[in-house]
């Protein structure tokens, strides 16, 4: 108990009675390797997350349900979508069906027919208007003109990557070259049908394939392909749980009521971005690795300095026969009060400063705005290599000092 | 009560080696006040470092009331160390950060000996005159009163031994001559023994012995010399 007691009693002097100056830059080494602990991991991991959130919401929805395996439509896709709409934790289901087509702009300047003139071929995607908007968030942006109304017919949302301009971050041309909102474009579906539109309004989804998808009304694109067969069928349903943690759940839940057709969540199909978002972690693993051992360095440095710099201290601490065991561990409660200070502070500053600041002002990166994603792992991670890193640096000086002759450590000869 | 027998310390090896003791051999007895005096090099401090458990010799044998001291473990080294010695530094050593009386409750707080730590340590503040500045840190007093309080401190768990290296060597004449009175009244008074490291004749005066030391051998004990080398010594 004296033990104890003496080597709080060390500790608390040390830090508390010692150089302020020390303390102050002790704790704010400390304070900004947790933040940093925190920083990097959280904005890669808030990278991936903005990655995987886009192909939710303007590409996939929360889960798919395809046609069978030897179909290419879903049948009756009104009555299967009015079901699914029911199943408990569905916030919105969104039936699209699916094509291609030549889309051509200011075709009427084209010399001859086989002049390719300002064209590509993108996937043009029939959409409910009013239940896309439930799935996802192309409705929410639209950057020129307006979006779709049920009632359209000879209208269509073009992405950015398609109509090209200035915020295209495709080259030129690969694009439309800059349509804009009134412009006509023709567009050839594979079918052969050939159709005239007014370019309603340019969307910006900040996800590369949604971006580089054309939208017409669902019931244009039946007609495209035969109104009698195709007004009740869809190339793939989309639907949004919203919030909930219980996709899994909701997709055993569509399951059991039987369509004729594949449920499965959007994960499934972002088989090439799962494999960037995965070497992102990858990399974003590394390179908190590497921030540890960065922080847990600077740390060592700063408290051995300390330490060392108390080294005739100890030398007279041992010379008056203060056991080896009490100064280390007095030492060691400096260095854990000050991985302590350095986590609440740090942790503080965070929360308070960075990660508001990035709340109000995200990262505006190609992929979306990227706001901080801190999960718990994260503050455990940096939690444990902090104390890790700074019992380390309390221990080995003066581990080193109190196994040196007492006349060293006091004369330092 | 100290017994040392044939004690030798070398530092270094092979070419590099210097000698400090080259077989000393000397008693101190209970209550005694003694004075270990030579020149610079004389190896002095080296004993002086040996007899307070500082450091080790390189081979002799060294006893402290019959027992053994050079088969003493690391952990009882530290036990001998608070218990049952003082040890006076020649520069100051306060440690910062703790006020006077602070200073001198740390070993006792280390003994976890009773509960009445802070009165006995002020008691003793208050022999050593400088009941008036329990409070202060070691920085605001003078040279003077660190070196009394650092006497308190080594005294605070009523050592059988207090060793004292050069303890007036910072100190002004008036300072030092304070220093050294109070020694000799803890030794009169309360029967302390004392070793005491000095380059100062004059300091033979409050002694009640001194041991003469040349290359690291006794050359003199009480005047009478062993080695033909007193006026060198001197």
């Amino acid at each position: 108990m004296g033990d104890l007691k003496l080597a709080v009693f060390l500790a608390y002097k040390t830090i508390f009675k010692g150089n302020r100056w020390a303390l102050v830059l002790i704790v704010t080494v400390m304070s900004l390797s947790f933040a940093n602990l925190l920083l990097t991991p959280s904005i890669l991991l808030g990278v991936t997350d903005t990655i995987n959130r886009q192909q939710v919401e303007t590409v996939y929805g929360d889960i798919v349900v395809d046609p069978p395996s030897d179909d290419y439509y879903l049948n009756g896709a009104n009555e299967i979508a009015e079901a699914v709409s029911q199943v408990p934790g569905v916030v919105g289901v969104a039936p699209r069906l699916t094509g291609s087509a030549l889309i051509e702009y200011e075709w009427r300047e084209k010399d001859t027919v086989l002049d390719k003139g300002t064209s590509g071929t993108w996937s043009v995607v029939g959409i409910d208007p009013v239940s896309e908007a439930d799935v996802t968030t192309i409705s929410q942006n639209i950057v020129e003109g307006s979006y779709l109304d049920a009632s359209d017919r000879d209208a269509l949302l073009l992405g950015i990557e398609i109509a090209g301009g200035e915020k295209a971050e495709t080259a030129a041309f690969q694009t439309l070259q800059g349509a804009t909102v009134g412009d006509r474009v023709r567009l050839t579906y594979a079918n052969g049908v050939q159709r005239e539109y007014t370019v309603k309004g340019i969307f910006y989804a900040r996800e590369s394939r949604a971006d580089r998808t054309a939208f017409v009304t669902r019931a244009e694109m039946a007609s495209v392909l035969g109104r009698t067969v195709y007004s009740d069928r869809a190339s793939q349903i989309l639907v949004n749980v919203g919030d909930s943690a219980a996709g899994n759940e909701v997709i055993e839940a569509i399951r059991a009521l039987g369509i004729a057709g594949e449920v499965r969540s959007w994960r499934d199909y972002s088989g090439a971005m799962a494999g960037v978002v995965s070497s992102f972690d990858m990399v974003a693993g590394l390179i908190t690795g590497i921030g540890l051992v960065v922080a847990g360095i600077v740390m060592f440095i700063v408290v051995y300095i300390n330490v060392i710099h108390s080294r005739r201290h100890i030398g007279i601490l041992r010379a008056i026969g203060i056991k080896r065991d009490v100064i280390i561990g007095s030492y060691l409660m400096q260095a854990l009060f000050y991985a302590v200070m350095g986590i609440v502070l740090g942790g503080l500053a965070f929360g308070f400063g960075v990660q508001t600041y990035f709340d109000y002002h995200p990262l505006d990166l190609s992929m979306g705005l990227v706001t901080l994603a801190l999960q718990p792992t994260i503050i455990r991670d940096a939690v444990i290599g902090l104390i890790a890193a700074a019992a380390l640096a309390g221990l080995v000086p003066v581990l080193s000092i109190t196994r040196q002759g007492i006349i060293h450590a006091i004369w330092g000869n | 009560m100290i017994e040392v027998i044939d004690l030798h310390k070398t530092y270094g090896r092979g070419t590099a080696a210097t000698r400090a003791l080259n077989g000393i051999s000397l008693s101190v007895r209970p209550g005694e006040f003694v004075a270990i005096m030579g020149r610079s090099g004389s190896g002095k401090s080296t004993l002086l470092h040996i007899l307070g458990l500082l450091d080790s010799p390189t081979r002799g044998q060294f006893f402290v009331q019959g027992k053994d001291m050079l088969k003493l473990t690391e952990t009882e080294r530290s036990r001998f160390r608070l218990e049952e010695f003082g040890y006076v530094f020649q520069e100051y050593s306060l440690l910062p950060g703790m006020s006077i009386l602070e200073n001198v409750c740390v070993p006792a707080i280390g003994l976890g000996k009773g509960n009445n730590i802070k009165k006995r340590a002020t008691d003793l503040l208050q022999v050593v005159g400088l009941g008036e500045r329990l409070k202060h840190q070691p920085g605001e007093v003078s040279g003077g009163e660190q070196q009394r309080a650092a006497i308190a401190r080594a005294l605070i768990n009523r050592p059988g031994i207090l060793f004292a290296d050069e303890p007036t060597a910072s100190l002004d004449v008036t300072s030092s001559r304070v220093v050294l009175e109070l020694f000799r009244k803890l030794n009169k008074e309360l029967g302390q023994t004392i070793v005491m490291v000095t380059h100062e004749p004059d300091d033979r005066q409050y002694v009640d012995r001194v041991v003469w030391l040349k290359d690291g051998l006794v050359a003199t004990e009480d005047g009478r010399p062993q080695l033909n080398s007193v006026s060198d010594a001197a």
